[in-house]
């Protein structure tokens, strides 16, 4: 156990609530009022009950969203946590020039995900941009990555996997370095195959790092905006809008204020369970 | 250490195939970025991506982005970095208090494991969730377009994570120093300026750094928040496309720009990025 010292050490915590209190969570309190009320000219006009939670249920674009939030969250999620445990287990070893690789991955990370989008504008280009040029010499046709919905898809979850698998990488990395290498020497007296001990001693071993990396990484999937708009500007149509794009241009285009706080307490609600399923697995570590 | 046995000449090789292929796939865009920014424009789009030997290099495009855009580039540059330094030294601030409370004391009425976790719960907010209030409060409060909307903006959002990152680091010094300067007749406040602080000092660079690149890097908030004289670099990109269209040479120019401080600076503080992307959750 760790000792504390006696005194009273609320001045130390005071201002960091404080600033919380102020500008998150009266913002919050005042949003959940707006999400109740009806709005005429961007000006509060009265009581609205729950319409605009109702209001959800029945809009055609807001399944859509959702629809296309799910996909990106799916696919992001899976992908960037296979590749980033794969990497990591070829990077678990001694090798030369590792820190300076492990460096290089994390670049990715620190790139603002508005220029990643338009970073992908010119590596994405339809005539003649290097992926198509690329996908030419290995014999297949013109592919439309921004100009059909599919493709779209394809190209922001591309992306996004690109800034993120680092993210699974380099945290995986650390957790299967904390392993230690008595385990695997009792275990390589026991067996000889590979893939075993990786799948009854590394993979229970790693569980808990990897909730971490699938839990944070559905978080962040979940708020995704900046590539969407920057990549795509949600199109074709609206085909890669996600929740957060669709609250935005509700919200802050259409000004149709109180659908819109709707709609974001709804995506607070999913990321707050996530949240909660973080902390009821790792409660010790914020003793 | 764990080796493979058999076949290790083949295991090596796969193993730096795959680092190869790894680097390279990082590497590509921001290479290609580099060369784009100094291609004239007919190379952009007849594909050549060595330079001098597929394409003559040429500094033109960075000439005209400076001439004819500068002003515009020198505000966006200028608003990110003001926004970015007071925004990562104030969450920092508010964060090295806060996250040394939480590893010194032990709080009765609200305990510590509850205030740890509201400050985590942060890290799980949307910021779709906060944005349209925030938007209204800066209207009423006459701040829409100013650095200051954005500085509370990445403040609150850096903030949570500064606690819990300092936190982690208060509690792996030895509390021995801190008692030892106590019985020397220092105040709590004194152990903590003397002795506390300058042992966390490379955690807390590292912080503010990480926490600069975060403000650095926001989109969204300072998309609705800011339109003229307040905006920040990525707002400046976002701007490119509909003035430009396909302008590759230009945009690529601007997008290093916006793209090199926080990436650059990241490299610096590999030690603690590992704690920083997990809150703490796994340690690096």
């Amino acid at each position: 156990m760790r000792r504390r010292l006696r005194e009273k050490g609320n001045a130390f915590v005071i201002p960091a609530i404080f600033w919380v209190l102020t500008f998150t969570i009266f913002p919050l309190v005042y949003s959940f009022r707006v999400s109740l009320s009806k709005v005429l000219y961007g000006k509060l006009a009265g009581f609205a009950g729950a319409s605009n939670y109702l209001r959800m249920f029945g809009d055609y674009r807001f399944w859509g969203t959702l629809r296309f939030t799910l996909i990106l969250v799916l696919i992001s999620v899976c992908a960037t946590t296979a590749i980033g445990l794969g990497l990591a287990v070829v990077f678990n070893r001694k090798m030369k020039g590792l820190r300076v690789f492990r460096s290089i991955l994390t670049m990715p990370l620190f790139t603002a995900p508005v220029a990643l989008g338009y970073l992908g504008v010119m590596m994405f280009y339809e005539e003649n941009g290097p992926i198509n040029v690329l996908l030419k010499y290995l014999g297949m046709g013109k592919v439309p990555w921004l100009s059909h919905p599919l493709w779209a898809t394809l190209a922001i979850c591309l992306v996004d996997i690109w800034q993120w698998t680092p993210f699974a990488f380099i945290i995986l990395l650390a957790g299967l370095q904390s392993i230690s290498d008595e385990i695997y020497e009792a275990a390589v007296i026991d067996t000889s195959s590979g893939w075993a001990i990786f799948r009854h001693i590394t993979l229970p071993l790693l569980s808990p790092v990897l909730g971490t990396v699938i839990m944070l990484r559905m978080v962040d999937a979940f708020k995704a905006f900046d590539i969407p708009f920057s990549l795509t500007s949600g199109g074709p149509g609206t085909a890669t809008r996600t929740l957060t794009f669709y609250i935005y241009t509700q919200g802050l285009r259409n000004f149709d204020l109180g659908y819109a706080s709707a709609m974001a307490y709804f995506l607070l609600a999913i990321t707050m369970v996530i949240g909660l399923l973080f902390f009821r697995r790792y409660r010790e570590l914020y003793e | 250490m764990r080796r493979r046995r058999k076949g290790s000449v083949v295991t090596e090789i796969l193993t730096w195939v795959v680092v190869v292929i790894a680097i390279l796939w990082v590497l590509f865009p921001f290479y290609w970025t580099v060369i784009t920014s100094f291609k004239k424009p007919a190379d952009v789009f007849r594909l050549s991506s060595i330079p001098w030997l597929q394409f003559t290099p040429t500094l033109s495009n960075w000439q005209t982005e400076f001439t004819q855009r500068g002003p515009e580039i020198l505000r966006g540059i200028t608003n990110s970095i003001i926004i970015a330094v007071f925004a990562s030294l104030l969450a920092v601030a508010l964060g090295t208090l806060a996250g040394y409370g939480l590893a010194r004391y032990r709080y009765v009425k609200w305990r510590n494991q509850s205030m740890a976790f509201w400050f985590l719960s942060q890290r799980f907010l949307p910021p779709a969730a906060t944005v349209i209030p925030f938007f209204l409060l800066m209207k009423s409060l006459g701040l829409l377009d100013t650095r200051v909307a954005l500085i509370l903006v990445n403040t609150t959002f850096a903030m949570p994570f500064a606690v819990l990152i300092m936190k982690d680091m208060f509690r792996e010094l030895p509390v021995e120093l801190e008692e030892a300067a106590l019985v020397d007749g220092c105040s709590r406040w004194e152990a903590f300026l003397r002795i506390a602080l300058p042992l966390a000092a490379p955690a807390l660079v590292a912080t503010v750094i990480i926490c600069f690149s975060f403000a650095w890097n926001e989109f969204l908030f300072a998309l609705v928040l800011t339109y003229k004289k307040a905006t920040p670099m990525t707002i400046i990109i976002a701007g490119t496309e509909h003035t430009q269209g396909v302008q590759f040479w230009y945009v690529s120019t601007r997008l290093l720009l916006a793209i090199l401080p926080p990436t650059l600076l990241a490299l610096t503080v590999q030690r603690y990025i590992v704690r920083g992307l997990t809150m703490g959750a796994v340690k690096g």
